[in-house]
């Protein structure tokens, strides 16, 4: 199951490397997302700005993940391929898994970026954490991943999908925005940054679970 | 039509025993030491928001059980329960404001954690709307529906912890109510007043249904006597 869920991961990857559609979208919005940003925060001031700026790394990466998101099942509806890939003697949820997979790939790309660029445009004075800064970002990549594809899977059937998505996806994304959040802040602050990790830990097992429990209920029949 | 009945006797149920509750809660409980007067709001806030939260649970067990059985009544079930868990909570965030500006002085609190779990699930649940009614009606709607409500169930318990979690990182001021435990007249009213509302609930879930049930056989009667599926 996990090979065939690879093997369909590579499949979205090779995709998107012809044809370039999702990552670079992605790169160009979460840097002028974050630009945007810091001209938004004009008015906190210079000493205000690296408190102010771990919650803007995360609207920026919660945002851009919602353009991959978008993007998960566009092969498959575009060129009428997912009965095909129904048809095949595969489990259910190594679809849902290698949507996952690939997505991560592209979450990872785009932060490869955007936490770089957070960093030089809201922290060039201090010293932050970085590991725990990774792992909160690693993390949390997971959740939004496992919960994006499902809600994803949702909006991709109904009518009015593009709105659809993102009013799906928000809500149940705020509890991970929290300890995210929460973690950055520690992190750039250099305080204990176990207690909100920990939380992203439980979400991603929570949420990884119920997507892959109930990811068949949504494709099939 | 023996739900319809069963809903209006717990509807009776809730118009006796709310009443009483509030006529107690004004005339024979005494006003709270530290809050006064405008504790009274207590009797309506919380067993508003334990009934949305009876509401939801109601709904996602009856769409754990569509899963499970593949029988449009749960489907049905689901539904109603999250529509009456939405309207409760909806007063929830209309009765929480108020008892907060007149306790607290501010209409919003953003380190009270009912009230901000309230808003994250009332997002949630306003979103389960919009995903059912841009679905086709049918066996798809259902489950979609029924996959989405049962993320609520992992969401509840996770935007509680988020909210506790970042108030111990950020704001380790640990407020704790000094332990001074309600007197026995408080949790009375307070139980009566809960068995009312949950009694409203239940009712408005048993009618909503009763009408739901009658529209859709309406329908197919029509739909027969124009002889459509002739």
């Amino acid at each position: 199951m996990i090979a065939d869920a690879v093997l369909l991961a590579r499949k979205d990857l090779l995709l998107e490397l012809r044809r370039r559609e999702v990552v670079l979208g992605m790169l160009q919005f979460v840097v002028a997302t974050l630009v945007i940003v810091h001209y938004a925060l004009a008015g906190v001031g210079r000493a205000g700005l690296p408190k102010a700026a771990a919650g803007m790394l995360w609207i920026a990466i919660v945002f851009t993940a919602l353009l991959g998101i978008g993007r998960s099942f566009a092969a498959e509806r575009e060129d009428g391929a997912l009965d095909a890939l129904l048809t095949a003697p595969i489990d259910r949820a190594a679809i849902w898994l290698s949507k996952v997979l690939a997505l991560l790939a592209y979450l990872g790309l785009m932060e490869v970026v955007a936490v770089p660029a957070f960093l030089l445009l809201f922290f060039q004075h201090g010293r932050p954490a970085l590991a725990p800064l990774l792992a909160a970002v690693v993390l949390a990549d997971v959740g939004i991943a496992a919960v994006g594809v499902l809600v994803a899977a949702l909006a991709q059937a109904a009518r009015a999908r593009d709105v659809l998505l993102p009013v799906l996806f928000l809500p149940v994304s705020i509890p991970l925005v929290i300890a995210a959040v929460t973690a950055t802040i520690a992190a750039l602050a250099g305080t204990g940054t176990l207690r909100p990790l920990g939380f992203l830990v439980v979400f991603d097992t929570l949420f990884g679970l119920l997507a892959w429990g109930t990811f068949a209920e949504l494709v099939g029949e | 039509m023996l739900t319809v009945k069963r809903g209006s006797l717990w509807v009776l149920a809730s118009t006796v025993l709310i009443p009483l509750a509030t006529a107690l809660a004004f005339w024979w409980v005494p006003d709270d030491i530290d809050q006064g007067f405008s504790q009274k709001i207590f009797y309506l806030h919380v067993p508003v928001a334990l009934s949305a939260y009876a509401a939801f649970a109601y709904g996602a067990f009856a769409a754990a059980q569509y899963l499970r059985t593949r029988d449009v009544a749960w489907d049905l079930r689901s539904y109603v329960g999250v529509h009456v868990g939405t309207i409760f909570g909806t007063l929830v965030l209309v009765t929480g404001p108020i008892w907060a500006k007149v306790s607290w002085g501010v209409w919003w609190d953003w380190s009270d954690k009912q009230l901000n779990v309230f808003l994250i699930l009332f997002l949630f649940y306003c979103a389960y709307f919009m995903l059912r009614f841009s679905l086709d009606e049918g066996e798809r709607r259902a489950a979609f529906s029924a996959v989405y409500v049962l993320l609520g169930v992992g969401l509840i318990p996770l935007s509680f912890l988020a909210v506790r979690v970042a108030q111990q990182v950020l704001h380790p001021v640990v407020f704790t109510r000094s332990g001074a435990a309600m007197p026995g007249s408080f949790v009375l009213v307070f139980l009566i007043a809960l068995a009312g509302m949950l009694s409203l609930t239940a009712g408005m879930i048993t009618l909503e249904l009763a009408g739901k049930r009658a529209a859709i056989r309406v329908r197919e009667l029509r739909r027969r006597l124009e002889g459509s599926d002739l």
